[in-house]
């Protein structure tokens, strides 16, 4: 293994790592206020078609972003309709939203399918530091959803932890009744937290097409939603867990393309396996302990509230 | 300010869930008509067409049960999952593991006797599905880990083990390197019944009715949806919750596995990794459909069916196959919100404070 392949795997972990975290740290905040998104996966489908689309017609990456960020925002509110507003099973309105979300990415990106982008997000110079030997290439040398998605974890976490929106919001994922009572609106706070992880979901989806394949091709996204619904309960809803597991995830996904460049005889397919039996195993033993302290895992996760019937 | 608020029904609106799944079926039409006007379609043409090929004639109906079979199954799984109120949405998964071990036999077994050969995949599928659902149920039934998340990983996992399966140690050495399971021996296809609808349907529907009945006249059914509704009512009437959520979540897999058995030597000619093709997800959403209730889950799976196979055929009339894609979402959409509605009606508030004090002070 030569330097240049080493720090290539790991510029790719860290990027992929971002990839997932934007998308791991949506499907947080939805949760954390109660309410399971499984349609990340086509949350992350619009968000990298519209970005795609938003890039070569507005021919700017920022503003191709923030189309993104809206499409997922706007296409989550459909999942906080059904399930906030109506009470509807989350399971069933979560899938039907990633079959909706590939569909729709499917039809509007069939025109755009092998066309060259009109934008790209570049990797940020960060002068001397991007000089640096290998931590110049790996860390500083990113495109700039890197440090987004860094700084929307720091956001999330401290919002979570040390603010009164934070509190109301997890306090409406434990028990939506009692918040209810002290005079705060479940409705809103689910709604919002949904349409946040949606905002994410599609951000994670531009960094895809603006960035890391800039193109448009159906089954982008590669069931990357599904990891990152994965990593939420293997970062146990904490925000910085679920970036250290994110680079976990983006490492087998980095290496995974790069096993047989490496001479390492050993299948990519099983490689890719790993996130979810790591997944499984961290669950297994977050319920073992579970015997001991609570579950991690939102109280009201999963269940619809409704006034009449607390 | 008027807010508008969900109440409970005293009863559930005539017609419940039937009617949720029309107006599904309608927002979808509707939705359909401006998408295929959008994209300079004529939709007339292209909805009769989707009939015809759906529904026209038995050509037609064959492929349309076909591909009920799969989601009836998947589907049943689903449901009997459900009629406890456990969520399996590992079918699809489940579907590959059967379709795997089914696919096995058909390897070792290439000089059996027809008859015995079809026996032994569907049995080896049945125990596929059985056996990668043990895991989740075992932590489910012991640990109380939620079944969701351990199914859907699960998923995740299966699909590569077919990709790792025909990319390596099950590709064929004739495919000109093409990553392709060999195909089946021919005795292992299923006979058919009339034009390509194979033998699948009467396996479905035998399946399908013997765990209606299972399930809605039978003591164990009966058990089974008290969990369901109450695990207090359960524990004081001494049901085994645990016991339960392991078979139950076991046979789950079963099903689903049978529905990759049957759709190997059904329709598909060897083990690929579309072989599922979505029909674990799917058979959610017509579980759900159907209320968890194994009886109903034949209708929607052949409805849905319909819907599909009516879908892939306008793609020759060059309508892109996601305008299907996108109609099956509003179905299901327009029939998740009917089916809240049919139970709940809309009230508007004059002020929600003032409905707060009032439930307080009851």
């Amino acid at each position: 293994m030569t330097e240049a392949s080493l720090i290539g795997l790991l510029f790719a972990t860290v990027s992929f790592g971002a990839l997932l975290y934007l998308a791991a740290l949506g499907e947080l905040l939805a949760e954390k206020a109660g309410v399971l998104n499984l349609g990340v996966e086509g949350m992350m489908a619009v968000g990298a078609v519209t970005a795609f689309i938003a890039g070569v017609e507005l021919q700017n990456p920022w503003a191709a972003l923030l189309v993104a960020m809206l499409s997922g925002a706007l296409l989550a509110s459909v999942h906080g309709f059904f399930t906030v507003g109506l009470g509807a099973e989350q399971v069933v309105s979560g899938l039907s939203l990633t079959i909706l979300g590939l569909g729709l990415a499917a039809y509007l990106g069939k025109d755009y399918v092998g066309l060259p982008p009109g934008a790209e997000l570049v990797p940020v110079e960060w002068g001397g530091l991007s000089d640096l030997p290998w931590v110049g290439p790996i860390l500083f040398n990113q495109a700039p959803m890197v440090y987004l998605a860094l700084l929307m974890g720091l956001t999330v976490s401290f919002v979570l932890s040390s603010t009164r929106l934070g509190l109301a919001l997890r306090a409406a994922g434990e028990s939506a009744s009692s918040t209810d009572s002290a005079g705060h609106s479940v409705l809103g706070l689910r709604l919002s937290a949904v349409a946040a992880g949606g905002a994410l979901a599609g951000a994670s989806g531009a960094y895809l097409t603006l960035s890391i394949t800039p193109q448009w091709a159906e089954g982008i996204t590669a069931g990357r939603g599904w990891i990152a619904v994965a990593l939420v309960i293997f970062g146990a809803w904490r925000p910085g867990r679920v970036g250290i597991g994110a680079l976990i995830f983006g490492g087998t996904l980095a290496l995974k393309t790069r096993l047989q460049t490496f001479g390492v005889d050993f299948s990519p397919i099983i490689l890719s396996m790993l996130p979810y039996v790591l997944t499984l195993t961290i669950l297994l033993i977050i319920s073992v302990q579970a015997r001991k302290r609570p579950s991690p895992a939102p109280f009201g996760l999963g269940l619809a509230y409704r006034r009449e019937e607390r | 300010m008027r807010q508008p608020r969900l109440s409970l029904r005293e009863q559930p609106l005539p017609g419940g869930q039937p009617l949720a799944f029309g107006i599904g079926l309608l927002i979808a039409l509707i939705v359909g008509t401006l998408l295929l006007f959008a994209a300079g379609h004529e939709p007339l043409k292209i909805y009769s067409r989707m009939f015809e090929a759906s529904l026209g004639d038995p050509d037609a109906w064959a492929k349309t049960v076909n591909r009920a079979v799969p989601l009836g199954l998947a589907g049943l799984a689903v449901a009997v999952a459900g009629s406890m109120g456990l969520w399996n949405i590992g079918a699809e998964g489940q579907i590959m593991a059967g379709a795997i071990a089914a696919a096995w036999v058909a390897r070792i077994g290439g000089d059996w006797p027809g008859i015995i050969l079809i026996s032994m995949m569907l049995i080896a599928a049945i125990g596929g599905g059985g056996v990668l659902a043990i895991g989740p149920a075992l932590a489910r039934a012991k640990l109380g880990v939620n079944e969701i998340i351990t199914t859907l990983m699960l998923n995740e996992v299966a699909i590569r083990l077919v990709q790792w399966l025909i990319h390596g140690p099950w590709k064929d050495p004739d495919s000109y390197n093409f990553p392709l399971a060999p195909m089946i021996p021919d005795q292992a296809r299923l006979p058919t019944l009339f034009s390509r609808a194979h033998f699948g349907l009467l396996i479905a529907a035998a399946v399908i009715v013997i765990a209606s009945v299972a399930v809605r006249h039978t003591a164990w059914g009966y058990e089974l949806r008290i969990a369901g509704s109450s695990e207090a009512t359960a524990r004081y009437s001494g049901i085994s919750l645990s016991k339960k959520i392991l078979t139950v979540l076991v046979l789950s897999g079963a099903i689903a596995g049978l529905a990759g058995g049957v759709e190997l030597t059904g329709t598909a000619d060897r083990l690929t990794e579309t072989i599922s093709n979505g029909f674990g997800f799917a058979g959610i959403i017509v579980a759900a459909l159907a209320l968890m209730r194994p009886s109903g889950v034949a209708v929607v799976a052949l409805l849905f069916g319909a819907v599909q196979i009516g879908g892939q055929s306008i793609q020759t009339l060059g309508v892109s196959s996601s305008v299907s894609t996108i109609l099956q979402a509003f179905v299901l959409f327009g029939a998740i919100g009917a089916g809240v509605l049919s139970r709940y009606r809309v009230v508007l508030d004059t002020d929600a404070r003032s409905s707060n004090k009032e439930l307080s002070d009851d």
